[in-house]
């Protein structure tokens, strides 16, 4: 059974791109959300192996996302990556506190968001 | 864990054409799918921050009649007294007037400096440059613009004109005669 991804993005362009090198360059199925709020009720509803989530979207944002999802019991362990603009390190360690396992910088490089991926789901 | 991965111009590992494939066609097919002007807008603001790493950026429109740049839009950065013709100078200018993007390639003095790293590109309907849009500083984890960048450049230039000023605004500028040169 495919490993499933839920890609996180309010931008049309970051979400097409992430989601067409997932299905070009992965088995991984994958679903979407434009918000942190749908991320959330999306993780609950789909059960993803892994949330690829940006940080700064409308009506909820990645960090808050990410300590929703990590107070419910049936998204608790799933792994989150946020993607983000903002390099930081505050910035980061905000990311890790709200609960993320791990964080990737725009502009993505396909190869090794590729790469980080499959640490968390294999090939 | 890796808590930071950056990425880094220049390099080429596998599959990587493949990826800068995807990425043109997703800024394509973003351009293409603009439901209207603040949509297309959006989509090159997507595009450049996404794809290029950027978040100060703006579109000078021309006026040939007046021989001037005009603020069309902007985003990160009040352009209002932004110098473009200095900023590019007048060899600069006179290629982004023939269609060529003029990119100025900086140098990083630390991980906290941002890059000086600029980019102009001509916005194009019929061999014309109607627009220029300019790309200013890079986010501290891009290092430079590469070679993949140059492609989507090319893609703006010349597919971004009809979604941005529609078929009216761009075949107005074509009727308008020859460019203005620096």
């Amino acid at each position: 059974m495919a490993k499933k991804v839920l890609v996180v993005d309010d931008s049309k362009t970051a979400l097409m791109m992430e989601r067409e090198i997932l299905e070009k360059r992965t088995s991984y199925q994958c679903v979407t959300a434009a918000d942190g709020q749908e991320a959330v009720e999306k993780a609950a509803q789909e059960h993803p192996d892994l949330v690829l989530m940006d940080v700064v979207m409308p009506r909820m944002n990645g960090f808050e996302a990410c300590k929703m999802m990590r107070q419910q019991a049936s998204t608790r362990e799933i792994p989150i990556v946020l993607v983000t603009t903002r390099s930081e390190e505050s910035y980061m360690e905000a990311g890790f506190q709200s609960g993320c396992n791990d964080y990737i910088t725009k502009p993505v490089n396909g190869t090794e968001l590729v790469a980080l991926l499959q640490s968390y789901l294999g090939e | 864990m890796n808590r930071s991965r950056k990425n880094v111009a220049g390099t080429k590992p596998a599959g990587a054409e493949q990826i800068n494939d995807v990425r043109l066609q997703a800024a394509r097919k973003r351009l293409a799918e603009s439901k209207d002007q603040d949509d297309a807008i959006e989509g090159v603001r997507e595009i450049v921050a996404n794809f290029l790493g950027s978040e100060e950026m703006g579109l000078f429109r021309i006026d040939r009649r007046t021989a001037s740049f005009q603020v069309f839009w902007s985003f990160g950065i009040d352009l209002e007294e932004y110098d473009l013709l200095r900023a590019l100078g007048d060899a600069g200018l006179q290629r982004v007037m023939r269609g060529e993007c003029h990119v100025e390639f900086g140098t990083r003095e630390s991980s906290e400096v941002t890059s000086k790293a600029q980019a102009f590109v001509p916005i194009m309907v019929a061999d014309q440059t109607i627009a220029i849009l300019a790309i200013l500083r890079l986010l501290p984890q891009k290092a430079a613009f590469d070679r993949s960048d140059m492609e989507l450049f090319k893609l703006l230039s010349d597919e971004a004109a009809s979604p941005l000023f529609g078929r009216t605004g761009c075949a107005k500028a074509g009727n308008e005669g020859p460019g203005m040169s620096a």
